[in-house]
């Protein structure tokens, strides 16, 4: 008797639901308890769960912010400002959720540090390292249409150079950069492009990317590690998902809310001047996480910084085949990709750092 | 069962200690997001802004000035003193004038008529019983100035 069949013919109350809805728990709770190794109890660990936290954060105070915000050029800084000054908690839930989109990036930069460091993303798991790379990009384009979103100067004009940075792609650029403004120059049609992907299709892309990330997790396991000094004795080697990294998942969630409320009322979510398409202002900057991208640019030309960057997230994105290869034709000592990562790394900060003290 | 499945008063009371906090502390914060969905709004910040001098105002004349926004207000002095009125129709959004002879505000687009109060007396906003908005208003006797209070361009918490 499958579990179905059993479950039509209990008596009562109970029988009933599980009749309405024939769904096997005892599935659910296997599924639950799936062991973990035991190097999940360190915080750096769980950073991809920290993501996926602070990507929930972003969804549920992302739904609010649009009750209130008006995409539409004429109205969009006004609705951003009554929602900081007027609506009841409005401050709250919009620094809320800046800070922690600027959490999620640190995270997500974070995670990929710690699987590229513990050569997380070797065989069997190489997809799972792309599929993240592509999390990486949602993540950042998030980020960069969220911030024009608020529609004030530096927002505006860092929108506008990053769709002509777009449109400077080889072959697909011009076509890419119509797409993105919604006509030749970025005007009325482009605030509610950005909106749309901001609020439509990134979260869905972002929600299918997700959950093949995570069920390739669940499909490989968690990546057994050892480390020397720290063996955990035999029958602790693991544990359950469920309760037991749950609960550690929750307990940073805490915190994480903890450290979001305490940095949205130090430094709640401001307005700059309203964005004025006629006038560019004296200096621009993107946002953080695009400094390196800034700096490159600054350091090259146009086409050539598009380029490197295009070249640079290809090697990423493929870098576990990549690896594989290199290693089988030219019998790669083992520190090589230790040392690619630190250059990689130390690259992308030096160029972040530069351009943040940069006058 | 694991020796760590079974209950003891101090897993017990951890696990219902951890339970609250985390109950008060996403209720608080759900509570916080319900009241920002709830359309009340805290009150914008004003700012005072000149309307002129008692004595420049003639009895039954009004004076137009237009707030930070640009929305026209009309200030009127009656015989129940200093009053002072949005200039937008509330039936469609018109400007309304004031019309010194007759005493009243006048629409010209559907023939709105406005007694000295504000309150609709004749056209399409009397049907509904609608009225001119009001614009808070102060007279300070002392200086002999008259004040409209208006939203502020900037304010608040940034």
């Amino acid at each position: 008797m499958t579990p179905v069949e059993r479950a039509g013919q209990e008596a009562g109350l109970r029988g009933r639901l599980r009749a309405l809805f024939p769904f096997d728990w005892e599935l659910l709770r296997h599924a639950g308890a799936e062991p973990v190794p035991y190097h999940l109890k360190k915080w750096w660990f769980c950073l991809g769960g920290t993501v996926l936290y602070l990507f929930i954060v972003q969804v549920v105070t992302g739904i609010a912010l649009t009750f209130y915000y008006v995409p539409s050029p004429a109205q969009a800084y006004e609705s951003v400002a009554a929602i900081t000054r007027e609506v009841r908690f409005g401050w709250y839930i919009r620094s809320l959720h800046k800070w922690s989109a600027n959490f999620m990036i640190v995270a997500v930069f974070l995670h990929m540090l710690r699987v590229y460091f513990t050569g997380a993303y070797r065989h069997p798991r190489q997809l799972n390292w792309c599929i993240g790379f592509l999390l990486l990009g949602t993540t950042l384009t998030f980020g960069f249409t969220g911030y024009s979103l608020v529609y004030e100067q530096l927002s505006f004009w860092g929108a506008t150079v990053a769709c002509n940075l777009a449109a400077a792609v080889p072959l697909a650029g011009p076509y890419i950069g119509y797409f993105l403004r919604g006509g030749p120059e970025v005007g009325e049609n482009t605030l509610t492009r950005f909106f749309i992907l901001h609020i439509g299709v990134l979260p869905t892309v972002t929600f299918i990317l997700l959950g093949l990330h995570v069920l390739l997790i669940r499909l490989h396991g968690v990546t057994e590690l050892q480390f020397e000094g720290e063996e955990a004795p035999e029958g602790e080697r693991h544990f359950r998902f469920w309760p037991e990294h749950a609960t550690t998942e929750l307990m940073i969630g805490v915190l994480l809310m903890y450290l979001l409320t305490v940095v949205a009322l130090v430094f709640p979510a401001g307005l700059g001047e309203q964005a004025d398409p006629t006038r560019t202002p004296e200096h621009i900057k993107p946002e953080w996480y695009f400094y390196f991208n800034f700096r490159l640019l600054k350091l090259t030309s146009l086409q050539l910084s598009v380029v490197l960057t295009g070249a640079i997230g290809a090697i990423a994105f493929l870098w576990p085949f990549i690896e594989e290869w290199l290693s089988r034709r030219f019998r790669m000592p083992d520190e090589a990709p230790v040392i690619v990562g630190v250059l990689g790394f130390l690259g992308f900060l030096v160029l972040t750092v530069w351009e943040c003290f940069a006058a | 069962m694991r020796e760590a499945d079974r209950t003891t008063r101090r897993a017990w009371l951890a696990t219902a200690l951890m339970g609250a906090g985390l109950a008060v502390s996403y209720g608080t914060l759900a509570a916080q997001a319900l009241m920002f969905l709830l359309p009340e709004r805290l009150k914008p910040r004003t700012r005072l802004l000149f309307a002129g001098q008692i004595g420049r105002y003639q009895m039954g004349s009004v004076q137009s000035f237009y707030d930070l926004q640009g929305n026209q207000i009309l200030v009127k002095r009656g015989a129940k003193g200093f009053e002072a009125f949005s200039s937008t129709c509330p039936h469609l959004g018109c400007h309304v004038h004031w019309e010194a002879e007759n005493q009243r505000f006048f629409c010209p687009c559907h023939r709105g008529v406005f007694n000295a109060d504000g309150v609709a007396t004749s056209g399409p906003p009397a049907d509904a019983g609608q009225s001119l908005a009001r614009v808070p208003l102060q007279v300070n006797e002392a200086s002999g100035v008259v004040y409209i209070e208006v939203k502020d361009v900037k304010g608040g918490r940034t």
